[in-house]
């Protein structure tokens, strides 16, 4: 059979006459147009409407078969999809956490940069860090006088020992030399 | 009444964190791919593996649909890639008669009937053998066209995109289908 319809008739049966126009050009047919002339011609031709009645047909069993993948399979894809998710939360909340703390240390440098000089001092000066920080040093000019004192009282005794050593050699000197 | 949301939707939600919307996008257009990849390759085992690839490229670069298109034509797009992915691999094809080797089942046994008499079940057995046989006997290109329309019905146009050939070569593989399926099967199918 050549009737010349074959694609004429492959858009009518799927519905997508309004194609037609486009597809059709050196036609010029319209959708509407191009379903009138099929019906028309299928009215006087058997292999046509065998033809649209078998695609019916063959379409209607293959969808009498759904079918569909194993549970398997769309396990494994769930799964993935679970995993790929929770990895993409745990970025997203390590890049919030970075963004906070960058948040965090901005302000608090923003605090510093405009509370500044002046009001940070008046701030110790009404605290009493200044005479706190001068008895601190007092006591450190204490503690390292004491160290002095305490270091020349050990030189001195140190001094005494040598002496009482050398004294206590010349005398068993004198004794050997004696004896002999 | 809340409408369901809308495949580019879905996608955008599993992008934002929720797996459970890649679920609902696979369960809405699972039976549609496996269908397709099933009839293409011919062999349950290597549809379901196709099947499991293809989402799982979506699960790892949900990214690589752009919305430009419509998500069933991009999703077709991947499994028909990685359908001749397969067959380039050099499994062949058809090593599983679609209605079955007489042990195991094949895809062409699947079939929801209400419970059929012992006629009736005969009757579709040799109906079923007969599609199957005139649908195994067309060309690589018209199965191809033929399947991609009854599966996704995506439109002539969109199936050309996905093809890389002008509309005008889809639908004369169409025809020549259609042409084919009415010599093998005659009257005899109706």
């Amino acid at each position: 059979m050549n009737c010349g319809y074959g694609e004429k008739l492959i858009l009518y049966f799927y519905g997508e006459a309004a194609e037609a126009g486009e597809f059709l050009k050196n036609n010029g047919e319209a959708g509407a147009a191009l379903r009138a002339e099929v019906e028309s011609h299928l009215a006087a031709c058997a292999d046509c409407r065998a033809e649209l009645e078998t695609l019916e047909r063959v379409g209607a069993w293959l969808s009498e078969r759904p079918g569909g993948p194993s549970r398997a399979a769309e396990a494994a894809v769930m799964a993935a999809a679970r995993a790929q998710a929770s990895h993409r939360r745990g970025f997203a909340f390590s890049w919030r956490e970075a963004l906070l703390s960058g948040a965090l240390a901005a302000v608090m440098a923003g605090v510093f940069a405009v509370s500044g000089g002046s009001a940070s001092a008046d701030l110790a000066w009404n605290s009493g860090l200044d005479s706190k920080l001068d008895s601190v040093e007092y006591s450190v000019y204490q503690a390292q006088a004491e160290m002095s004192s305490a270091s020349g009282d050990w030189e001195y005794s140190y001094s005494a020992l040598e002496d009482e050593g050398l004294r206590a050699g010349k005398n068993i000197e004198t004794y050997k030399e004696a004896v002999i | 009444m809340p409408q369901d949301p809308t495949d580019a939707e879905l996608v955008a939600a599993y992008k934002a964190g929720d797996p459970e919307a890649l679920g609902a996008l696979m369960e809405r257009h699972k039976a549609a791919v496996y269908g397709y990849l099933l009839r293409l390759t011919g062999r349950p085992d290597a549809a379901d593996d196709i099947f499991e690839e293809v989402f799982i490229k979506l699960v790892k670069n949900p990214g690589a649909y752009g919305e430009r298109e419509r998500f069933s034509a991009w999703l077709f797009t991947v499994a028909r890639n990685a359908a001749m992915d397969y067959f380039r691999r050099g499994s062949s094809r058809g090593e599983v008669p679609l209605e079955g080797d007489g042990e195991k089942p094949g895809p062409g046994d699947f079939a929801v009937s209400p419970e059929p008499g012992p006629e009736e079940v005969l009757a579709n057995k040799e109906l079923g053998e007969r599609i199957g046989a005139a649908l195994d006997s067309l060309s690589a290109d018209q199965r191809e066209v033929f399947y991609l329309r009854h599966y996704s019905g995506l439109s002539f146009r969109e199936i050309a995109g996905i093809l890389g050939v002008p509309i005008g070569t889809v639908l004369a593989r169409m025809s020549r289908t259609a042409a084919r399926l009415r010599d093998i099967l005659g009257a005899g199918v109706q």
